[in-house]
């Protein structure tokens, strides 16, 4: 909200406080002010021109030549075209070098230049050439006599209008958001009351009852609305629509309102300066029925002073007369009934209405309005009267002429607000961390009365405070809400710092938090991942792509784009959507998000929210394509990712101290049983579970690593020259926590010396290794203590359809140094298990 | 030793001295040893010569094998030694050593700039008794909104700009009220429900509002909420909490100020800015921030009595306050990043630089 500092003026007496002093106040005791700037700067750069004589252009029928004393000894002759200029007159000249603002938003500079072959030392200005107004017409006539100021020529113009630091005036700007809750600040007065305070000055006092009316019978108003809680109207006559004044105007250019004509300024004004939306009907275009408050029919249309046709529903509330809408209660008016040129009567409407019910229509319409915004805030029910007795009291000093034909009309049920509230100045000085000393009573009752609060009891232990109604209708109704006045006025910046006083004590663990740190630590660090946070959104695009559009998921009703409405399920769509932009920078790609997920197909709890899954999802991919050769799996990135996430595994032990780390992890390809993600390869894929003391599979799938299915890679762009192998691996936080729970516990260093001994397998091609690494274990009978494969062999010397694999196998015993006698028993162990496996040993 | 060795035997071991001197390797000294002390070497021979002296002449014939069997062996333990010390000299040498040859290539990873200014703060609240929380991103109305003392026609609301949510083939959607939390301020309430007073807690966490993506503005950002609770908490607390928070985190003293602001779930509710600390002397004002010399940092105040109450928590009894940091906006400011646009952009040029 702009607000005007010579506005201000009007109420309260601003001699000797700058703008930015009042910017800077308002900000540490009332609201946020988010600038401060001059307004129509280019009055300070315009000097006080007199006008000497006007001659007719020898050449031109529409332009003037005229000689302009600027205070400068020789009069300057400009060439001007408008028609109104004329000697005598004190008018704004650019003299050569003037900077004055261009329609665009940008500046242009005044030249000394030949009009029609006549010379034209500078410009005389319009006041939209100043940033006053759209009025052209003319040049701007500045409103004094040449022989009252003839010790301003020269200077600049702001200074013959009054100037304030330099400028006509400044505009204050304040956020909207921190008046949320101040109803009664959505107007100059408002505002002003608090700068007031905070200087200790006076607010000067305006019109508060209407003047006498005549005995004609009021106009009727009926109020069928329960948003409705007060409706006032008040019929006025004599009027003469025109111009409004010029400080009128230029207080509502301003302070960023249009002028249009001086019935509608003259409501906008007092809307602005109140805080009182109103509304002026052209008495004429009213049905004789008077005016009835009620909520719209459902489809009901009517159209609004914008000229747009707007259909309602049963929430709105219409203002109606003779059947016909006339206006949408508290956000527009309608357009047959406006005042216009030749209104001479009207019908002032004040009322208070339904903050929610306002919001929610005007949301509903997209119709945010000047009105609206204050409604919504929840308006003083006293203030129509108020604002009626301001608005009648500067009407009449403008037309004298004007008259109320009858006594105002009233409708709706409201009560005034005003209430009194409880306070403990103890519990202040408690809540605020202040001491007596610090914040006397005195003090603190000197402040609430500067603000507007009555104070009763002062003597005692607990206060009776009276909260005027413009407080108290939202704002103020607690004990807390004084304290926060008492903390302002005090300034919460001249409270002292104290320290958090409490017991030592451990703070509860969260064990998800710990193993994410150290998976972060473990991916970032050793494996060299880049982590990435990718939105909570997935777009439809990608999941077209990936093959998951169908899926059910929790959506945005309301998404920035179309097509961005899906919260993902699973972290990993995101990465795989990254990876074609990052391989076109870099040769491979190495990322990892920690991140949540959510389930709608699983509602649990209270509220039967989506479950939310916490996983680790990691992709790699490297630019070109792979071998898929079963011999060449070290060298490709589902392999490597696989170390990876093994690694990460057993790495990252459970949070709680002194226990985790999982005993074995077991892989294995999916169960059958087991839903594979569209985007995943259903022939190149794994599931790890923790292994049990035996080394089986056991509990939940810990992580998924997977190839792209290849179709994907393809819709992913990532063929031919782009062309890139792509793993992607899915880790679940939530069940590595219930799994890696295992006490930590010391095992004895080896005392006996281990075998170290090089077993190779001749297998079929569909043998896993993990087949043949048990046969191994088994044979051991407890002494393998390590085995590594170092060989895998597909082609002509096995024949097809079979492999070669061998192992660096380490036999240790806890109790003997083994000896060949040991070794052979295992090797021969050894070469039965292979036949159980249609595999054989190979002696070679 | 020379001097003692026999005349008729000085010859050979001159001989062997000289190969013994030329020797330059290990390997030429274990040819002379060979040649003079091994089976069928010199001093072998000489040895098997000695049944054929005559008997007085067989002990001093003995005596000088022996001697010339020493002086060899000694000679070449010197010789050893000196060739010993020469190769350690020469691997001393740095001939042809290039320093700047790269080292053996380790891919590097990077953290998040978001996790680190994370960890940062949560190290920071943790070393000062402050428990971490955690709460979900697809909120209900009831915590994001209700529990903090903002109704359902409260205009709070509409500076939200809330994404409020559906489920898939659900159709209990409109009583749970669904949406993205729009604050972490929800897992106050979640607090209140598990925790019993006195207690201090941070949040960390994303969270959501339905704006258009520009430089300055992203739909998805990240912030810290701060919960204390307690008896004979107030304003005076705050202060010296974000005070002591903010000496930690950019290690000086930095100045703040309280403003009023206003937040449904605190009262009095305040907005703490900062002295810039990136302004070259303190108060001129920087590009940080836009020149004014403060930078706002966080929303905070004490908590609202109707909040307490909802939660169980009785505000006579105990009071609190809640904070609630910007966290993306710290991590730009830390960095220098000024366009939040990379922060969810995904490109590993931005993210390995962390």
């Amino acid at each position: 909200m702009f607000i005007s500092y010579s506005w201000l003026n009007r109420h309260v007496d601003l001699t000797g406080i700058s703008p930015h002093a009042i910017a800077r106040n308002l900000t540490l005791q009332t609201a946020e002010v988010e600038g401060v700037e001059p307004f129509a700067p280019a009055l300070a750069e315009v000097v006080v021109g007199h006008v000497l004589s006007r001659e007719a252009h020898p050449d031109a029928d529409k332009l003037g030549i005229t000689q302009v004393n600027v205070g400068t000894g020789e009069p300057l002759q400009i060439v001007c075209g408008a028609p109104n200029v004329g000697p005598g007159q004190l008018v704004a000249v650019a003299v050569v070098g003037t900077k004055l603002p261009a329609a665009d938003g940008t500046t242009f500079k005044i030249k000394k230049s030949k009009i029609r072959g006549v010379e034209s030392i500078g410009m005389i200005c319009s006041e939209r050439e100043l940033g006053l107004g759209d009025e052209h017409d003319g040049i701007w006539v500045l409103p004094f006599a040449p022989d009252e100021k003839q010790d301003m020529i020269g200077k600049p113009v702001a200074e013959l209008l009054g100037a304030v630091e330099g400028h006509y005036d400044w505009i204050i700007e304040i956020d909207n958001k921190s008046l949320t809750h101040r109803p009664d600040l959505w107007g100059h007065r408002g505002i002003a009351g608090e700068v007031a305070a905070i200087l200790g000055r006076d607010l000067k006092s305006i019109a508060t009852e209407l003047p006498a009316h005549g005995k004609a019978d009021p106009v009727t108003v009926k109020v069928e609305s329960k948003g409705c809680s007060r409706y006032l109207g008040i019929a006025i006559d004599g009027l003469e629509n025109g111009k409004s004044p010029e400080w009128m105007r230029h207080l509502l250019l301003a302070t960023g309102q249009r002028p249009i004509d001086l019935l509608v300024d003259i409501s906008n004004f007092v809307m602005l300066d109140l805080a009182q939306p109103n509304h002026l009907f052209d008495r004429n275009e009213l049905s004789a029925d008077g005016i009835l408050v009620r909520d719209a029919k459902d489809g009901e249309t009517m159209t609004t002073l914008d000229g747009e046709e707007r259909k309602l529903t049963s929430a709105d509330m219409l203002i109606t007369s003779g059947g016909e809408a006339v206006a949408l209660a508290g956000i527009m008016g309608g357009e047959a009934s406006k005042v216009k040129e030749g209104t001479t009567q009207m019908l002032l409407e004040l009322a208070t209405f339904a903050p929610t019910q306002v919001r929610l229509t005007s949301q509903r319409l997209a119709l945010r309005t000047d009105s609206s915004a204050r409604f919504e805030k929840h308006l003083d029910p006293t203030l129509p009267m108020k604002a009626a007795a301001h608005l009648v009291s500067l009407l009449a000093e403008l037309q004298p002429s004007i008259s109320l034909p009858s006594a105002p009309a009233e409708g709706g049920d409201w009560t005034d607000p005003a209430c009194e509230i409880p306070v403990r100045p103890d519990r202040v000085r408690a809540v605020l961390g202040l001491t007596q000393d610090e914040l006397s009573n005195l003090r603190m009752e000197e402040m609430l009365t500067l603000l507007g609060f009555g104070v009763v009891g002062a003597d005692q232990a607990t206060w009776t405070i009276q909260v005027p109604s413009a407080r108290s209708t939202k704002d103020v109704s607690l004990e807390e809400d004084i304290i926060e006045e008492v903390g302002r006025s005090f300034r919460y910046d001249n409270i002292p710092e104290q320290r958090v006083m409490a017991e030592i004590a451990p703070v509860a663990h969260d064990p998800r938090r710990s193993l994410v740190r150290r998976i972060q630590d473990r991916l970032s660090g050793s494996s060299g991942f880049d982590e990435v946070m990718t939105h909570s959104f997935v777009d439809v695009e990608l999941c077209e792509r990936l093959g998951t559009a169908g899926e059910p998921t929790v959506r945005a009703i309301n998404p920035v784009a179309e097509g961005y409405e899906r919260i993902r399920r699973s972290v990993v769509p995101n990465l795989l959507g990254l990876v074609a932009s990052n391989l076109k920078l870099q040769p491979s790609t190495y990322l990892y998000e920690v991140g949540k997920g959510y389930l709608p197909e699983e509602p649990h709890g209270k509220f039967a929210e989506p479950r939310e899954v916490h996983e680790a999802a990691l992709v790699l991919a490297k630019a070109g394509t792979a071998s898929t050769e079963v011999a060449d799996f070290a060298s490709s990135c589902l392999f490597e990712l696989k170390g990876v996430v093994e690694d990460l595994l057993f790495a990252t032990e459970s949070a709680r101290p002194g226990r985790g780390g999982l005993a074995g992890v077991v892989w294995a390809s999916p169960d059958e049983d087991m839903e594979l993600a569209p985007y995943a390869h259903p022939g190149r894929c794994m599931v790890a579970r923790a292994a049990d003391a035996k080394g089986k599979a056991t509990g939940p799938v810990l992580a998924f690593v997977s190839a792209i299915e290849p179709g994907v890679g393809a819709a992913l762009g990532l063929t031919g020259d782009s062309a890139a192998e792509v793993a992607f691996a899915c880790v679940s936080i939530d069940d590595l926590i219930a799994a890696n729970d295992k006490p930590i516990l010391h095992r004895p260093i080896p005392r006996f010396p281990g075998v170290k001994v090089d077993v190779a397998f001749a297998l079929a091609e569909a043998t896993t290794a993990a087949e043949a690494e048990l046969i191994i274990q088994q044979s051991g009978k407890g002494l393998v203590a390590d085995i590594e494969l170092f060989d895998l062999y597909q082609g002509d010397k096995v024949g097809a359809g079979q492999k070669s694999m061998a192992w660096h196998v380490l036999l240790q015993s806890d109790t003997k140094t083994l000896g060949d006698k040991d070794l052979h028993k295992f090797l021969k162990r050894v070469e039965n298990g292979a036949t159980r496996i249609g595999g054989e040993l190979r002696k070679d | 030793m020379e001097t003692t060795l026999q005349p008729e035997l000085q010859g050979h071991f001159e001989t062997a001295q000289a190969r013994i001197a030329a020797a330059t390797s290990a390997e030429e000294l274990r040819a002379v040893d060979r040649d003079y002390l091994d089976k069928g070497g010199v001093v072998a021979g000489l040895l098997a010569a000695i049944p054929t002296l005559p008997p007085e002449q067989r002990r001093g014939a003995g005596q000088g094998a022996n001697q010339l069997k020493t002086a060899v062996l000694g000679a070449i333990d010197v010789r050893k030694a000196e060739l010993e010390a020469d190769a350690i000299q020469a691997a001393r040498s740095g001939k042809g050593f290039d320093p700047t040859l790269p080292g053996t290539p380790m891919r590097r990873g990077s953290l998040h700039p978001v996790t680190r200014v994370t960890r940062e703060l949560e190290d920071i609240f943790s070393s000062m008794g402050y428990g971490i929380l955690d709460g979900p991103e697809v909120e209900i109305d009831a915590f994001n909104f209700e529990r903090l003392n903002i109704p359902s026609d409260h205009p709070a609301r509409d500076m939200h700009d809330t994404f409020w949510c559906k489920v898939d083939g659900a159709e209990r959607d409109s009583d749970m009220g669904l949406l993205l939390r729009t604050h972490t301020s929800c897992v106050q309430v979640r607090a209140m429900e598990k925790l019993k007073p006195p207690f201090r807690v941070v949040v960390p966490g994303r969270v959501f509002r339905q704006e258009s993506v520009d430089a300055s503005h992203e739909h998805t950002f990240h912030q810290m909420e701060g919960l204390v609770v307690g008896e004979g908490l107030t304003v005076g607390h705050l202060i010296g909490t974000m005070k002591t928070f903010l000496r930690e985190v950019f290690q000086k003293e930095i100045e703040v100020r309280l403003r009023p602001g206003y937040f449904p779930f605190v009262e009095p509710g305040f907005e703490l800015d900062a002295r810039c600390p990136f302004c070259e002397t303190v108060g001129a004002g920087c590009k940080v921030c836009k020149q004014t010399s403060w930078v706002e940092l966080c929303p905070c105040g004490m908590v609202h009595p109707s909040v307490l109450k909802l939660s169980g928590i009785d505000p006579e009894k105990y009071t609190g306050f809640a904070f609630g940091l910007g966290l993306s906006r710290l991590v730009m400011l830390r960095y220098e990043i000024d366009d939040i646009r990379h922060l969810m952009g995904g490109d590993t040029r931005f993210l390995s630089q962390f």
